[in-house]
């Protein structure tokens, strides 16, 4: 029983029939595999850019970058999951909770915000409404054995009813000096909460990528049993993506406030949409695997795809499906160009 | 296994190993009965047979035909998260050509056709092109959301008036046979036919085999990504049945209305995976997690608990059985 979320193709053809190959082709296509992503990437700027001409324009990239910083928090926190968690969705790494953490934090936000609370106060209860999400996460998952999968999907339907109770399914209006100072636009008009989505990335970034605690998790991810040998604390590494996981929902929450200037029911509305972020970011990374950065591209890529429809003025209800078969192209192009490599 | 381990213990603590054991082999089985035994303590209402008609017709029937559905993705080792797609495109065509004038067994089978039409779109894209079952159909699902948005003028409903709905479509969503409910009656056939083709015979052997070994089974010499082909297939055919059904008893199409049991599908599939003796996806499992899902939403509802409440309520429950579950696993391999 597994769900391989790794673009290995159920059974792959010609594994055994291909020898050392000829090199050349071998290589082009190699290289075709690793900048494929990124070459669709920057056609679908290029038409956007030909076809729209204000799509270049600095004040749209900003709004761009400002639309995506919500999706994008989310989709770094599930990253670290996807990365500790290994590449099997159904047993490995995944947090089907994300969309409504983020809708909890935030009505917590906005209610302490509405009953007079300082920002200080508001923003340590959201943090900790997703940190202690993250935990009840951690705790199933690790301490009680339950699958990612199933204990992320029960949290989530305890987290989206607790919220449900708290806001009786209203929206509750939020201003306060910091929601205003997020909401509001920055040097050479980029949106504050684009500049947050870079620097959130950077820092997530360069932690994931380039510490040693990072290179644990990619260890306990994709090879359990040797990180254990290795003598690594494979729970605290998982327990400890769960939480980091539940952080970045609270912060999404925050962000969230602060776009919509209050907190608003639906949150899990942005359950699957993440996750096809998150996941197709291990795309627009060179060996594949769930990367801070790819998963950054990916939530841009994402958010130009949004963004260049509504400048071209083509019906909104063409996103969903636009979105859906780019990701089956990119995916396609991907597994079938790995194959010819294999 | 909890086996005594001494000679010397009690009549009174072999009893004790004994229900502990049970409740190891059998856990949903045990969490069900605790749970009827909770609402039948906390309302009257619970155990009358009204209600459990009512849980079956409300909260099981259609839910456990998608599940099913499931339970044959999830063995061959993928998930169908597109059940939903192939809900609405079943519905879609349904209602478009009974409001055409078109007879409703006519209309039926183009309703099933289009519902394994996803199911071949997701089987292209698995066996043949080699996308991994997950990304797959979460592709289809966001395609299909769109097409649905286009066919429908961006989101309207498609109605039925109330005169124009022939019998025949009005017994399939509202009449009886022998009593009994016929949308009950077609997912009690499924559920035995599914448990026929897990237990009896070799496409369902194969399939269980395919989501265990993949490897092996290849090796052995069986077409095993035209297996998978054909189950995802399946699964689309068998989630429009549940379209079919659903559209009957309310005589509307509303775009996008299958997704609703999605995630309770995925639950209960997993919840029967996970609480059987195997460890693996069978129809039995399936079945008791429905039901399990179907009892806590009625139970919560009859005691009278705030609506937001009730969602709270369903998920801890869950979460506590889980939990309960996993943690007694564990303790009896240690």
């Amino acid at each position: 029983m597994s769900v391989e979320l790794d673009l290995t193709p159920l059974s792959p053809l010609g594994q055994e029939a291909t020898p050392a190959g000829p090199a050349l082709g071998g290589q082009i296509a190699a290289l075709a595999l690793r900048a494929g992503s990124l070459i669709a990437f920057a056609v679908i700027v290029a038409v956007f850019a030909i076809t729209a001409p204000y799509f270049l324009s600095v004040g749209n990239i900003g709004n761009v970058v400002g639309q995506s910083a919500i999706p994008g928090v989310l989709a770094v926190g599930l990253t670290i999951v996807l990365i500790a968690g290994g590449s099997n969705v159904v047993t490995g790494g995944i947090d089907l909770s994300l969309a409504a953490n983020m809708g909890l934090s935030a009505a917590v936000y906005a209610t302490l915000a509405q009953a007079g609370y300082g920002d200080g106060t508001a923003v340590a209860a959201a943090l900790l409404t997703g940190g202690i999400i993250g935990a009840v996460n951690a705790f199933a998952v690790v301490v009680a054995g339950i699958v990612p999968l199933l204990a992320t999907l029960a949290v989530m339907n305890v987290v989206a009813g607790i919220e449900l109770v708290l806001t009786q399914n209203t929206v509750i209006p939020a201003t306060t000096p910091l929601l205003s100072a997020l909401s509001s636009s920055g040097p050479l008009g980029i949106p504050v909460l684009g500049l947050v989505l870079v620097v959130f990335t950077l820092i997530v970034g360069a932690i994931v990528q380039f510490t040693p605690t990072g290179l644990r998790l990619y260890a306990v991810g994709e090879f359990p049993e040797a990180g254990r040998a290795a003598g690594l604390p494979v729970r605290r590494l998982t327990a400890g993506a769960f939480v980091a996981s539940g952080l970045c929902g609270g912060f999404a929450g925050i962000l969230s406030v602060s776009n919509l200037s209050g907190s608003t029911t639906g949150s899990g509305e942005m359950l699957l949409p993440v996750v096809v972020t998150a996941l197709l970011g291990a795309v627009f990374s060179r060996r594949l695997v769930p990367t801070i950065g790819g998963t950054l591209l990916s939530t841009l890529f994402v958010g130009i795809l949004v963004n260049g429809f509504q400048l071209l003025n083509i019906s909104s209800t063409l996103v969903n499906g636009v979105q859906g078969i780019l990701i089956l192209l990119v995916v396609s192009a991907t597994t079938l160009l790995r194959k010819k490599e294999a | 296994m909890a086996v005594p381990a001494s000679g010397t213990a009690r009549p009174s603590s072999t009893i004790l190993q004994a229900a502990y054991g049970g409740i190891l082999r059998y856990p949903l089985l045990v969490a069900l009965a605790a749970v009827i035994v909770l609402f039948s303590l906390a309302s009257p209402v619970f155990l009358t047979a009204a209600n459990l008609q009512s849980i079956l017709v409300n909260n099981v029937t259609l839910l456990v035909i998608v599940t099913i559905a499931m339970t044959f993705a999830v063995a061959v080792g993928g998930i169908d998260l597109s059940v939903g797609t192939a809900i609405d495109f079943a519905s879609f065509a349904f209602v478009s050509l009974v409001l055409a004038g078109q007879p409703v067994g006519v209309a039926a089978l183009a309703g099933l056709a289009s519902g394994a039409l996803v199911g071949a779109f997701n089987a292209v894209l698995i066996s043949l092109i080699g996308i991994s079952p997950f990304l797959a159909t979460l592709g289809t699902l966001f395609i299909g959301r769109s097409l649905q948005q286009i066919l429908t003028n961006g989101g309207n409903p498609v109605y039925l008036p109330p005169a124009g709905v022939p019998e025949a479509f009005r017994f399939l969503g509202r009449g009886t046979l022998a009593g009994i409910p016929v949308p009950l009656v077609i997912a009690g056939a499924l559920i035995l036919v599914a448990t026929l083709v897990f237990a009896r015979t070799r496409f369902g052997r194969v399939a269980i085999a395919i989501g265990i070994q993949p490897d092996v089974v290849r090796y052995s010499g069986v077409a095993s990504r035209a297996h998978v082909a054909v189950t995802f297939i399946l699964v689309g055919l068998i989630a429009a049945v549940a379209g079919l059904i659903l559209t009957a008893t309310v005589t509307v199409y509303i775009p996008s209305s299958g997704n609703a049991f999605l995630l309770n599908a995925i639950g209960a599939t997993f919840i029967g995976t996970t609480l059987s003796p195997l460890g693996r996806p069978n129809i039995p499992g399936t079945v008791l997690g429905v039901l399990l899902l179907g009892i806590v939403a009625n139970g919560l509802l009859l005691t009278g608990l705030n609506f937001y409440w009730q969602q709270v309520g369903t998920g801890t429950l869950i979460f506590a059985v889980l939990a309960l579950s996993f943690a007694r696993r564990r303790h009896a391999k240690a």
